[in-house]
């Protein structure tokens, strides 16, 4: 059962993810496993990593600290739901997850328009973009931008459609990577893993160096123009406290976004999990983000 | 990732269009690594006891602290928030390489601020006696109101000096060799993302340290109508020989790793180094900075027969060669690590401007910073010209 | 021996040193702010100030609260994921006049305002049946997933006989609004 306990699970790929993602494997695994008491296993594992943490900042010396990450902040929390099975009870702290599924998305740009009104984004800065793919006959893939109201009216020459192999939308979004390259580098303890998994800023607290915008390799972190210190998506954590969706889901037209609580078993982001194929961002750089992607290709960095 | 997309079907992600940090990143890692390369020089006298370079021996540890008083002022330039900047003491990231800086910066200029002290402090407390009017309250000042040195004092000094600049040593290679772990741990990105940085940028460090010390002494020498010393400009070739070799071969081998084993990042920073950085890399870091000092330098560090003024002449202008070394070789680690978007798909331009907090004439100020701090140390201390006793005085 | 005369001057830096160590860990303490550290690494109050930002995205909820009917107009029909707001704006002032007038009945509401062309960024009511809503999204791009209703508008004209000039709403006048049939 500790095998899926894991955070190492996401980073199995698409194989791992979509046989077991959130409640199938899992709880068969529990079945015969007897896990039948997660809360146990879960205070052993924050007392060790308590002690791990009360050990590391006993360390001198940053430096030293550096070469610790992995053990303060990896094992923070499962990415993934814990096994649910019967009378399954979701976790006072609650998990969340997000789902972009690429074969939904019409590529309309609702959802840019939306967070940008919703968070106050600056023009020319992004919390949320949507790519485009192109895979040609030729064998160019060419990418591109979706217009923040859409191609339609942009005036944006359309490739021709007999030279296009395949074509699809790509959303982006903070990927409120469970190991957070982000967070990590911030000095001054402005960038905060909020206690249920997202990401945020503390604008009080930024000094604006921009390491964290150096350090994410997704390139969703940015100076905001506006008022000098780091932004980025927060999965809308002012909404989301609210038991609202994010502003981009609400927005979708097509259901491309699903968000919702992981750990409970009868959301719709947990049953898709459970059903669909899901792969990450950039899995080589093991920072367990909590977006999972539907229909992700190579060609997607 | 195809390597036609870069240039055929550019990409990036809307907020790589701004890079987040200007040249005032660029200076920040070039003055440090003077700082921890002029204490360096600075001991090569006062622990390993090389003679020959005792006339630059005080000029390297003052030139060091005053470049380390200016350290910060990059950082302070480039933060959108400076005035939260104790932040980084007051509330530090265990994790956080950055929030290191306050500590190991503090310490560093700890030590070497006690060190300038004792090693000044006979001068200070004989000007405190012969000094007039209201210099001889700051001399007063500056020797805490201990104006007496007994022959024991003065034995304890030794001693301090040279435990200081022993621990100074360590402290330097942690400070340095720290910068580069900032840009090194970055994993997000191919062009810095290598546990070769901290070496490369560490000896780098000490090679513009080097470099600064020589064209400081050649400079001065002129200006005060004195010979240089042959030993000492010899001296100061051959060790500048010897660390740019070692920081050019650590430089190579980092790239030809990642040229040879051609995976995916090599793609990014092949188009990197034949395109937007074809100038500053090859032609001034490897070229014009490396390889002609390279050759050059032996002439001074170990030609017999040359003439005195031709050998201190090449000597300098290798000291400026090598200093365009490293000036661009941070803008190439600084700037080319921002030249590309992480969708490794498309290049970003880098805007440079004139003016403004992070311009270029905000940049010339900073580096010239250093210089005034040491035109005013050389003011009130005996730093320049070099005299016999008082360098003897301080040693152990 | 030495004497205290050989470490005076030791002593006298030591005591300017540690003074300026004090006042760095005075004003340290003060800059620390007073939760920090008490949830997590991170300044505790910062959570509700992020919190606190409003929700402007009005979610389909709150107007089905009101317009209850329009909701058992859209349920199973094509367009009940379509937000809302793609048709009649973000609605802010809308809302927070409705719940105001809900408990003084001297409050009305405004008239919906007539669509401009912008979409989502209005925080004003409107009505929209121009085609150019539909078309935001329906418009045939390259990239749509295949078994997304895409209309090549010259083409779907012709081949439903209209004939010009068009009226803005002749998306409208064909498949409806909150009960669009395919």
């Amino acid at each position: 059962m500790s095998l899926f306990e894991l955070p190492i699970l996401p980073t199995l790929g698409a194989a791992a993810a979509g046989g077991c993602a959130s409640g199938g494997c899992a709880s068969g695994g529990c079945g015969t496993g007897g896990c039948g008491t997660p809360s146990a296993e879960r205070t052993s594992e924050n007392s060790r990593r308590e002690f791990l943490k009360t050990a590391t900042t006993l360390t001198l010396g940053a430096m030293s600290l550096t070469l610790l990450p992995g053990v303060t902040a990896g094992d923070d929390m499962l990415p993934l739901p814990p096994p649910g099975g019967e009378g399954h009870v979701p976790a006072a702290k609650p998990m969340y997850g997000f789902l972009i599924d690429t074969t939904k998305c019409i590529g309309a740009g609702k959802c840019l328009t939306a967070c940008r009104v919703e968070n106050s984004v600056p023009d020319g800065q992004s919390r949320t973009w949507v790519e485009r793919y192109v895979h040609y006959k030729d064998g160019r893939v060419e990418v591109d931008l979706v217009p923040e109201t859409g191609y339609a009216g942009s005036g944006e020459v359309q490739p021709a459609a007999e030279d296009v192999l395949q074509a699809y939308f790509v959303p982006k979004l903070c990927n409120q990577c469970v190991d957070a390259p982000c967070n990590q580098v911030c000095p001054v303890h402005a960038s905060i893993k909020s206690p249920e998994g997202i990401e945020l800023v503390d604008t009080e607290r930024c000094i604006g160096c921009g390491y964290c915008v150096q350090a994410c390799p997704y390139g969703i972190r940015f100076m905001n123009h506006d008022t000098g210190v780091a932004d980025k998506c927060n999965w809308c954590y002012h909404r989301v406290m609210r038991n609202e969706q994010p502003a981009c889901v609400e927005a979708c037209p097509t259901g491309a976004r699903v968000f919702g609580r992981i750990d409970d078993p009868d959301s719709e982001i947990s049953k898709r999990l459970a059903t669909v194929p899901t792969n990450v961002l950039k899995q080589h750089l093991g920072t367990l983000p909590l977006t999972r992607y539907v229909g992700l290709t190579d060609e997607v960095t | 990732m195809e390597f036609h997309a870069l240039h055929d079907a550019p990409f990036i992600f809307p907020n790589d269009a701004h890079p987040a940090w200007s040249i005032m990143i660029v200076l920040y890692p070039y003055i440090t690594g003077m700082v921890a390369g002029a204490f360096v020089v600075s001991t090569m006298y006062h622990v390993f006891h090389r003679e020959a370079l005792r006339p630059v021996a005080h000029l390297a540890v003052v030139t060091s602290l005053c470049l380390g008083a200016c350290a910060t002022l990059p950082l302070l330039l480039h933060l959108h928030q400076p005035l939260r900047a104790f932040n980084v003491v007051a509330t530090p990231s265990p994790t956080s390489a950055m929030a290191g800086f306050g500590f190991i910066y503090s310490f560093y200029m700890l030590v070497l601020l006690v060190d300038v002290w004792l090693i000044f402090r006979p001068a200070i407390v004989e000007r405190a006696a012969t000094a007039t009017g209201a210099w001889r309250g700051v001399y007063r000042a500056l020797a805490l109101g201990v104006v007496e040195i007994t022959p024991r004092a003065a034995e304890i000094d030794r001693r301090l000096v040279y435990a200081l600049s022993v621990i100074g040593i360590p402290a330097a290679c942690v400070l340095h060799g720290y910068v580069g772990f900032l840009f090194g741990a970055i994993k997000a990105n191919p062009w810095w993302s290598t546990s070769m940085m901290p070496v490369i940028f560490l000896t780098s460090a000490i090679v513009s340290g080097i470099a600064v010390l020589t064209l400081l002494y050649l400079f001065l020498c002129q200006r005060s109508d004195i010979e240089p010393d042959a030993e000492c400009v010899r001296s100061l070739s051959r060790l500048l020989w010897m660390f740019l070799l070692l920081a050019v071969v650590f430089e190579a081998i980092d790239i030809l790793h990642v040229a040879y084993e051609r995976e995916e990042e090599w793609h990014v920073i092949r188009a990197l180094l034949s395109t937007k950085l074809r100038f500053s890399y090859l032609t001034l870091q490897v070229v014009i900075g490396s390889i002609l000092p390279l050759l050059l330098l032996p002439l001074p560090a170990f030609s017999g027969r040359l003439g005195a003024g031709f050998r201190h002449s090449i000597a300098g202008v290798c000291a400026v060669l090598v200093l365009v070394q490293v000036a661009a070789m941070r803008w190439n680690v600084v700037v080319g690590g921002q030249l590309f978007s992480k969708s490794f798909r498309g290049f970003v331009e880098y805007p440079v401007d004139w003016f403004g907090r992070e311009g270029l004439l905000a940049a010339a100020v900073v580096l010239a910073m250093p210089m005034v701090l040491l035109w005013g140390a050389m003011q009130i201390l005996p730093v320049w010209p070099p005299s016999p006793e008082s360098e003897s005085g301080a040693k152990s | 021996m030495t004497s205290f005369n050989d470490t005076r001057h030791l002593w006298a830096l030591g005591a300017c040193l540690a003074a300026v160590g004090l006042v760095g860990m005075v004003v340290r303490r003060e800059m620390v702010p007073d939760d920090f550290g008490t949830k997590g690494p991170y300044r505790a109050s910062a959570l509700d100030d992020i919190a606190a930002q409003p929700s402007l995205f009005q979610a389909d909820a709150t107007c089905h609260a009101c317009h209850a009917s329009v909701e058992h107009e859209r349920a199973g029909k094509s367009h009940e994921t379509v937000s809302c707001a793609h048709c009649h704006g973000l609605a802010v002032d809308h809302v927070a006049m409705a719940r105001r007038g809900a408990e003084d009945p001297t409050v009305t509401l405004p008239p919906a305002a007539e669509w401009d062309g912008d979409f989502l960024t209005k925080a004003d009511l409107y009505i929209s049946k121009d085609r150019a809503t539909c078309l935001s999204c329906h418009e045939a791009v390259v990239g749509m997933p295949a078994d997304f209703k895409k209309i090549d508008v010259a083409l779907h004209l012709e081949e439903q006989g209209a004939s010009e000039p068009l009226s803005r709403e002749t998306c409208f006048e064909c498949h409806g609004g909150h009960d669009t049939a395919p």
